[in-house]
């Protein structure tokens, strides 16, 4: 028996939709229609900036999970297709807490990088040399013969080995953010932006073990730079993808450019594939990505983690520009004139719509991602 | 005087493409030949021209190995009484910036913000105060008109010249890839510095433009060399000079720059070495300060024989996306300084120097543009005034580094500053519409302050955009 007389509210002139309200004894939102926000339940013509179960991508420890196991089924294949060699060597906590130990005794000069899986903005984040350090996320005592580990919280944590040869300019580290918008994942449909931007830190990077707690030196959050005394409002410590690609092909030349690209491509084109088979698609659902890449002193990326709901904050009038941009140009490949193609009109999209180029569209060609990767390449280009 | 033996010509030859092409020209002429005398030769050479650009080429070789002299005295006297002076002034300068920062030190509180010795504006307002000293014979092709801001009787190349020989830019296309790689491939076997300014005058790879420089100011095979003379300059910089400060000072600039504040250590770091360099006196192309301070001996003329002036970091900013390498990146500011940015701080007639510079673009401007010229001038902003930072600095701020960069290959590939004649004519025609609605100078600097985007291709177009 229902006893709620709950408001409704619906798009869909439906009759087994409007059926089911009135049998349940709900109250039509009497509302004018453009002005309806008092309701309970909306059925909606709608699109939404997310998919239902992106935190398969998003979330640190889902991230890795999914990745290693697209590896071993990739490793099964006959063709190798993916190269999956830009995720740091990464365990999950609690459950992996043994095979880390292993790992940790093999290289005792190694450093680690803790994170909690679900946070961003650099919190929680730090750098580990000694098991003990480990007493932060459990609350105990931790000492090097322990088989497993007890959390304080109920939170996940990555384990990552700490990239500690980073590019710098400067002298000072810095991680790329780029923004991939999926409009699809089956069949998976991909589109890169041409703008983003370095973000660096304030301090000059050293492996010094007396500067391995200042986070001005290793973490590149701007959450946690725009605290720094040296920290600039003028560019907020960001430093555009354009004048990135510039300064690698002047000082590293054209090849060495184009392959770092790619291998950003690549980074991009695996991790989505990884999750492909476990995202919920829906086709109202579209999500725009922030990638947070790290680029080594040899120029090779590595993917530190992908967020679903990259800043839309601006800290400069660049920053703004970029972002403005950037959400024109989403809508405009969302809801090209204003309105919500169907496949037909999906499959007649131009491969570059105002900043976004299609990087990857299954649909055009299943069965053979390399050609696709040289074809999004040039178009890059 | 010839320095270099018949043998060290004949391997500057062999490095050059153009040695090789008549080569393969006189090879084809006597196809299967057997018997080939020299008198032959010559006379196949007089018959097709080749004799001349032969001669061409080893004369350009001789004269490229002498060493080159620094200009200090001008052709024209006054200029050479008034070198003197802006020095004197500038030693005044000096003093009251070292006051200043003595007051900072004293009071936290005191921000005055104006430590430099000079900036633009100072050197574009000691420009003006020139007067026709007296005419003269040669030179009465430069017409003399009292509403220019800079009336100074000078040889002045005729700026139809330089708008002719410029003109080329306009039908520059984007290249295919196969032509790209071909001109990569050029600059990896290329050598000789004519064939690399033609390279240099219509486009230059991303990835190969380090490479052309360092070939065209001869560093290619001196890498060790000018890492140990960098590592000297370093060790210097520990004994601090105050004039380290004004250096500090000045980076803050850049430090606020989107595109330059990642360099700001590097640049600082070249900025120190470069007024300790004692070898940039010997091999600067024109002598910029004329004077030795005889009170007050505090503090000198530095090594180099010039002082630091407001902005310099703009000169080294662009060069460090070039190299990874810090002493590389010294090298090319060095000899780019040396030979090039120079004249835009020097009291001189010289055909790069700002004086002709500037009065080549108030002539084009008044010429073919003569309502914007008139009508800035009744609103109390000269046409100068307005271009003034834009044409010393060489458009660094103002344009994004790929564009500053075609600046400078531009540069080399005629040896000399005029593409920045071009440039400021063309930004002034760009923004020539919102100009002649300013009612006044505040109304002016709005129009730059907004968020503007300034090309290299876009402003050449506008050059010549009647």
């Amino acid at each position: 028996m229902q006893n709620k007389k709950l408001k409704w509210k619906s798009d869909f002139e439906k009759s087994v939709i409007i059926e089911n309200f009135v049998n349940r004894g709900w109250i039509k939102s009497q509302e004018k229609e453009e002005e309806q926000t008092d309701w309970n339940v909306y059925w909606a013509t709608q699109i939404i900036n997310h998919f239902p179960n992106h935190y398969e991508l998003t979330r640190k420890d889902c991230m890795v999970k999914n990745l290693k196991r697209f590896k071993r089924e990739q490793d099964k294949e006959v063709l190798e297709t993916f190269n999956f060699d830009f995720l740091p060597t990464t365990y999950i906590f609690p459950g992996e807490y043994s095979l880390f130990v292993e790992e940790f005794h093999r290289n005792p000069n190694q450093t680690w990088i803790v994170k909690p899986a679900a946070r961003s903005q650099g919190k929680g984040i730090f750098l580990l040399r000694k098991i003990q350090q480990l007493k932060k996320i459990s609350g105990t005592t931790v000492t090097s013969n322990m088989t497993q580990l007890n959390l304080a919280s109920k939170e996940n944590y990555v384990v990552s080995r700490y990239i500690d040869n980073p590019l710098l300019i400067g002298g000072k580290k810095f991680d790329l953010r780029m923004y991939v918008l999926v409009t699809n994942y089956k069949p998976l449909k991909v589109w890169i932006y041409n703008k983003g931007f370095g973000r660096f830190c304030n301090e000059q990077y050293t492996t010094d073990v007396a500067e391995i707690e200042n986070m001005f030196v290793h973490l590149t959050n701007v959450a946690i730079q725009q605290y720094s005394d040296k920290y600039s409002q003028k560019h907020g410590g960001k430093y555009s993808i354009d004048a990135l690609k510039l300064y690698v092909e002047s000082a590293y030349g054209t090849d060495a450019l184009n392959k770092m690209m790619d291998d950003i491509h690549n980074i991009m084109l695996t991790s989505l594939k990884s999750v492909q088979a476990v995202i919920q698609n829906d086709k109202h659902c579209f999500e725009m990505y922030g990638y947070d890449i790290l680029l080594d002193s040899n120029l090779k990326p590595w993917l530190i983690e992908i967020n679903a709901s990259p800043s839309l904050t601006t800290t400069t009038p660049v920053d703004k520009n970029l972002k403005m941009n950037l959400i024109n140009d989403v809508y405009n490949i969302v809801l090209p004139n204003d309105d919500f193609p169907d496949n037909d009109q999906k499959q007649q999209q131009p491969t570059k719509v105002g900043g976004f180029t299609l990087l990857y569209d299954e649909n055009l060609d299943p069965n053979n991602r390399k050609t696709q990767k040289r074809q999004s390449v040039k178009i890059w280009k | 005087m010839q320095q270099l033996d018949n043998q060290e010509i004949l391997m500057k030859l062999k490095s050059s493409k153009q040695f090789w092409d008549i080569k393969k020209k006189i090879k084809k002429g006597f196809n299967d030949q057997q018997k080939i005398g020299v008198n032959d030769i010559q006379k196949f050479a007089q018959s097709c021209e080749i004799e001349d650009q032969l001669t061409n080429l080893i004369s350009h070789i001789l004269k490229k190995s002498k060493k080159r002299e620094t200009l200090k005295e001008d052709q024209i006297d006054f200029l050479n009484t008034s070198k003197i002076k802006w020095t004197e002034l500038l030693f005044k300068n000096l003093d009251i910036v070292h006051q200043k920062t003595k007051n900072q030190e004293e009071d936290d509180t005191n921000t005055d913000s104006k430590l430099y010795i000079y900036d633009e504006k100072n050197l574009l307002a000691f420009l003006q105060t020139f007067k026709q000293q007296q005419s003269s014979a040669l030179y009465q092709n430069v017409q003399f008109q009292s509403n220019k801001l800079l009336n100074i009787n000078i040889p002045l190349k005729s700026s139809q010249q330089i708008l002719d020989k410029y003109q080329y830019l306009l039908l520059q296309e984007e290249l295919q890839d196969e032509k790209i790689n071909k001109i990569r491939k050029q600059i990896e076997n290329e050598h000789l510095d004519i064939e690399l300014e033609k390279i240099a005058q219509t486009f230059v790879p991303n990835g190969e433009r380090c490479l052309l420089y360092l070939k065209y100011f001869e560093f290619d095979h001196q890498e060790t060399i000018l890492q140990q003379n960098f590592t000297k300059l370093q060790k210097e910089c520990l004994h601090q000079l105050f004039y380290d400060e004004l250096l500090e000072i000045d980076g803050h600039e850049i430090s606020e720059d989107t595109f330059y504040f990642v360099f700001q250590e590097q640049i600082l770091t070249c900025l120190k070495c470069f007024i300790r360099d004692k070898t940039i006196k010997e091999n600067i192309r024109i002598q910029l300060q004329n004077g030795i301070k005889k009170e007050h001996t505090e503090f000198q003329l530095p090594i180099t024989g010039f002082f630091p002036f407001k902005n310099i970091s703009k000169y080294v900013a662009p060069l460090c996306y070039l190299s990874t390498k810090i002493h590389i990146i010294y090298a090319l500011f060095k000899e780019f300084f040396c030979r090039y940015f120079c004249f835009l701080h020097a009291i001189s007639s010289e055909n790069n120097s700002i004086l002709s510079l500037c009065m080549q673009i108030e002539e084009i401007i008044s010429t073919n543009s003569p309502k914007l010229f008139h009508h800035l001038k009744v609103i109390g902003c000269d046409t100068l005034k307005l271009i003034i930072h834009q044409l010393i600095y060489c458009f660094v701020g103002d344009m994004d580094p790929p564009h500053i960069l075609t600046i400078y290959d531009q540069i080399i590939g005629h040896d000399s500053l005029e593409i920045l004649v071009i440039l400021c004519v063309g930004f002034l025609n760009k923004y020539k519409s919102k100009l002649l609605l300013a009612k006044n100078y505040e109304n002016v600097q709005q129009i730059f302050q907004e968020l503007r985007e300034d090309k290299f291709q876009e402003l050449v177009q506008f050059a010549y955009k009647q």
